[in-house]
């Protein structure tokens, strides 16, 4: 499938991404590239196939105790500064 | 005196003996990378204050009698997507400006623990998305065999660093070939440990079910030794594995008789360079006058692997680099606009190329409408290749395979078109994608005396296996 300009600027908006407009066309092309490869998925038939979202091992799940272990790093982050500036984020629309 | 002559096991020999000081050891380095470094560009940051601050640490230890561990004094080099508490964590990106971490991740927080001592933290490409260290967003690290050439990516700072004796071990990640493709490209020796054997605490993450760290040395009983410290589980990783590791050196040396090997026929494809084919087929008549059993296997899907890896990688790098957004890491432009545009510009600014490309084709991926199509189908065939391998391990004990079609290519030769670098991956993405451990080990240098590189894979946690073939066919070669 081709991907549009149209297409980059929507998939751009998702992903919180500026695209600048000379960089658009380009992009649209060097996707459609890439999904036009990745499709050749297509000639397989897998309805009948479980997905692998993680190859598991053996991983330990079991639920651990819930207790305090010291731990480099997790008390740094205030010592050094007593307060932590951020951004303004909220504004009204 | 030069790293490239020496292991660090008989460097932690000549500490004991009091042939050689640490702190004498650590200078030489930190001078051979002056001279080195200047041409082949691996390293971000250096670390010397605190490598000598430990290097003088360890010498007293030494003078007091003091056992030493079994990397005591080893200098090694960090993949700069790894966390050490106090040094900057760049990611080879301009978006973590000004990030460092508070922390260290358990991999490194083993190695040191081990003794050994950072030197510096290497080149990448930009959040390990690359095969070649070109896509770095600060500089390109050249092959040290060959300054026109790649070292390979993404772990390419990791593996120059080692091939040019500025350490003796590196650590990488490998997520589609990140480790193997440069080791095979520098001459080195290059592990991918199985899914889940070391512990991911501190790795700056790209695809979490694909990425695994693992070292780079120019001997495979350096690898076994660096695996050995930092493998294990680790419960700060929930997708660190409870599997128990043998004693990887110990067992280096146990005879190969009797193991079978198998060849897959899909991966000695058209392209392929010819002294790569001729060099492997010389590597397997070494096997078979090991003891080993050779026989032709079929691994079906393998054409379908690069699809699936670029599907399955971006879409996860899309959701785990969400997280860059000029809030909580490095870089923020724009932050007077409020949010959306703080998040935008931010972005925009801090990411390079291939980064958004990957981050665009994975949202899509993800996108309502298409997850079925891309994402989920991905996911599927990614089922089959994992049952291609369980059905090959019932007949083989270990796969060998090029790990790379070609050697080092030539620097620009393939930053035009992102494609054909990713199918530059083709023969180290499958063993991700199955989560299988897989070895580089050098096996000869074409007529321009650029390295060339064996594959081997073997099934889950048989790291030891892989080791003890790998050291076997070290040997023959002198």
């Amino acid at each position: 499938m081709r991907i549009s300009e149209a297409d980059v600027a929507y998939v751009a908006k998702l992903a919180n991404l500026e695209v600048p407009e000379d960089e658009m066309k380009q992009l649209a092309e060097q996707l459609s590239r890439i999904v036009e490869y990745v499709e050749q998925l297509n000639k397989l038939d897998v309805a009948a196939i479980e997905p692998t979202p993680q190859v598991v091992t053996t991983v330990r799940h079991a639920v651990r105790e819930d207790r305090v272990v010291a731990r480099t790093g997790s008390s740094e982050a205030g010592k050094t500064v007593k307060l932590f500036k951020v951004p303004k984020v909220i504004t009204e629309r | 005196m030069n790293l490239k002559d020496i292991t660090a096991d008989r460097l932690v020999s000549l500490y004991r003996n009091k042939d050689l000081s640490v702190t004498e050891v650590i200078t030489s380095v930190f001078d051979e990378i002056e001279r080195t470094d200047k041409n082949v560009r691996a390293f971000i940051t250096l670390c010397r204050d605190r490598a000598l601050d430990e290097a003088r640490r360890t010498d007293a230890k030494i003078a007091a009698g003091e056992p030493l561990d079994s990397l005591a004094g080893v200098p090694v080099a960090i993949k700069d997507n790894m966390c050490l508490r106090d040094v900057p964590t760049t990611c080879g990106s301009k978006i973590l400006k000004g990030y460092t971490p508070p922390y260290t991740a358990t991999a490194v927080e083993r190695l040191r623990g081990a003794g050994a001592i950072v030197v510096g933290k290497t080149n990448l490409d930009e959040f390990a998305m690359g095969s070649s260290t070109e896509n770095s967003g600060f500089f390109v690290t050249k092959n040290p065999h060959n300054l026109d050439r790649v070292p390979g990516g993404s772990s390419g700072g990791s593996a120059a660093a080692v091939a040019a004796g500025m350490a003796l071990i590196g650590l990488g990640s490998d997520t589609g070939g990140s480790i193997r493709t440069p080791a095979s490209f520098c001459g080195v020796v290059g592990l991918k440990p199985t899914y889940g054997r070391v512990s991911r605490y501190g790795l700056v993450a790209f695809a979490s079910s694909l990425d695994q760290i693992g070292p780079f040395a120019k001997t495979v009983r350096e690898c076994a030794q660096a695996l050995q410290a930092i493998g294990g589980f680790d419960h700060y990783d929930s997708t660190s594995a409870d599997t128990a590791m043998d004693d990887l050196s110990g067992n280096l040396d146990r005879p190969l008789n009797g193991l079978r090997i198998g060849i897959p026929r899909e991966y000695f494809i058209e392209g392929m360079d010819s002294e790569v084919k001729s060099s492997i087929q010389r590597a397997i008549g070494v096997y078979e006058t090991l003891g080993c059993a050779i026989e032709e296997i079929s691994l079906p899907h393998t054409e379908y692997a690069i699809a699936t890896y670029y599907l399955i990688a971006t879409a996860e790098a899309s959701s785990n680099l969400a997280r860059y957004d000029g809030v909580r890491y490095g870089l923020r432009e724009g932050a007077s606009g409020g949010l959306s545009e703080m998040y935008q510009k931010t972005r925009m600014a801090g990411f390079g190329g291939e980064v958004k490309r990957r981050i665009l084709l994975g949202t899509y991926a993800l996108s309502a409408g298409y997850y079925d199509a891309y994402y989920l189908k991905a996911l599927k065939v990614r089922t089959l290749i994992l049952r291609d391998f369980q059905k090959a391990f019932e007949r083989v004990d270990f796969i060998l395979t090029p790990t790379s079609p070609t050697v080092a290519f030539k620097i620009g030769e393939k930053t035009s078109d992102p494609l054909a670098m990713y199918l530059a991956d083709v023969f180290t993405i499958t063993c991700n994608l199955a989560g299988l451990p897989g070895i580089s080990i050098p096996c000869g240098v074409n007529s321009e005396g650029l390295p060339i590189g064996l594959q081997l894979l073997a099934n889950h946690f048989q790291e030891g296996l892989l080791l003890q073939a790998a050291h076997h066919f070290e040997k023959t070669q002198g």
